[in-house]
């Protein structure tokens, strides 16, 4: 056995009595922790290499889950649901399945909610359709190319396929459109603050139907290349001439 | 007078809208957390809730907080849930088994007899002299799903949250005691 080696063995015994107590019901005030420290104590000006002293880190930090443990344990031996263990084992043997049961719904308050399929759910179903890979690529690295290449799914299509309905694609496309012409009034406003919202869903969401007004003329977009800063403004009467794409990454950050 | 009915009906639109985000799950577990709450009515959210959960009496309903782990009013969660216990012929028509609630009586009194943390080895080599083993591998999975129990990555059971937002604990532990008592009597 090496110098080293045995140098460890304290720390991973300290280590592994810590995880027996916190892996089994074991009363965390068996370890004791200022005899521990002290051991670690004594032992840390040996340790040289910076593994050992990752062990010396590890060691401490389930002393600390130990500690935890005991304020919880204490807590909970305050609290006002605490019976000895051993009590209410056998008064749960001595109880018949009904009795328990009966126990259980007199203490019950449960929640009361409606189940429904939420316009975010399908929202959310949507886009995770959108973005699943057709089978004939996902398994490609197997089976090799075949089947379809994978396609575009457009706003007819949608329409056709159910997953929204014309109406409400019309009324926040509108709702867009307003608040977008309110807010510019004639003049350019900066599409990330447009779009932001503390949910990205939402963001995503605005993004995608600001898109479509873009693509149909309503409003306009125009890019600084040096700053990065892209503007945009709505339009009362739509606009004509070459249309152009451009790429605008969507992150999680405001 | 022009005020006063102002304010009165923006309160009671505010009370419709915290019932209605209360009322509908949005997520995978029900309930709505105190920032999401802020976001939908206001600063005076807690007003509201406390409106609502007034109003929702006569229904047998009430608005219950569960707090979250840190304390704080944001990770507080808000539940619309029955004021009163439901009998036993209530819960068996929401399609519950006996068998089923009786092993999440006996895990939550077994859990909190433990301080609040048992291995799940535990939990099960206690439930199996009770119930047979399919019924306690599915009912624990099935509770722990369903946020009643909660399983660490060490493999521990603690109460779950749901427990903590359904379930008068105190009564639990308190029935279980006196009906032990008489049945010993028995």
């Amino acid at each position: 056995m090496s110098v080293g080696q045995t140098r460890l063995d304290d720390y991973l015994r300290v280590i592994e009595l810590c995880r027996d107590v916190e892996t089994s019901s074991a009363n965390p005030f068996d370890v004791d922790i200022r005899e521990k420290i002290l051991i670690l104590k004594q032992r840390l000006p040996e340790l040289k290499i910076l593994d050992e002293l990752l062990v010396d880190a590890e060691a401490m930090l389930e002393l600390a889950q130990i500690v935890k443990l005991q304020d919880q344990w204490l807590k909970s031996r305050a609290s006002s649901l605490y019976i000895d263990p051993l009590l209410i084992q056998l008064k749960l043997k001595l109880l018949p399945k009904e009795a328990l049961s009966e126990a259980f719904v007199k203490s019950w308050h449960p929640v009361a909610q409606v189940d429904q399929l939420s316009p975010r759910g399908l929202e959310k179903a949507f886009v995770y359709w959108r973005d699943l890979v057709p089978v004939s690529e996902r398994f490609k690295d197997q089976f090799g190319t075949y089947g379809t290449r994978p396609g575009v799914v457009d706003y007819a299509e949608l329409v056709s396929l159910g997953v929204f309905t014309k109406e409400q694609f019309e009324t926040s496309l509108s709702e867009l459109f307003d608040e977008l012409l309110q807010k510019s009034n004639g003049e350019w406003v900066d599409y990330r603050e447009f779009i932001g919202d503390s949910h990205f869903e939402t963001k995503v969401r605005r993004a995608y139907l600001l898109a479509f007004l873009i693509s149909e003329g309503r409003a306009l977009l125009k890019t600084e290349p040096l700053t990065g800063r892209i503007w945009t403004m709505a339009v009362a009467e739509r606009a004509k001439g070459q249309p152009k794409s451009i790429a605008i990454s969507i992150t999680g950050e405001n | 007078m022009e005020a006063e009915s102002a304010d009165r009906a923006l309160l009671e639109r505010k009370v419709r809208r915290a019932f209605q985000v209360l009322v509908l799950q949005r997520g995978r577990n029900p309930g709505v957390k105190g920032w999401e709450m802020k976001r939908h009515l206001g600063r005076d959210y807690r007003k509201i809730i406390e409106v609502l959960s007034e109003d929702v009496s006569p229904m047998g309903l009430e608005v219950f907080e569960v707090k979250g782990a840190d304390g704080a009013d944001d990770s507080s969660r808000f539940l619309l849930r029955f004021r009163e216990p439901p009998t036993i012929s209530e819960a068996e028509t929401s399609g519950i088994r006996i068998d089923d609630l009786a092993v999440l009586a006996a895990s939550i009194a077994f859990i909190n007899s433990k301080q609040s943390r048992v291995a799940r080895r535990e939990v099960e080599q206690f439930l199996r002299e009770k119930f047979p083993k399919w019924r306690v591998d599915y009912s624990l999975d099935r509770y722990v799903k369903r946020g009643y129990l909660e399983l660490d990555d060490r493999e521990m059971i603690h109460i779950g949250w749901r427990t903590h937002a359904e379930v008068d604990e105190k009564t639990l532990m308190t029935l279980i005691l006196s009906r032990a008592q008489e049945a010993a009597k028995k």
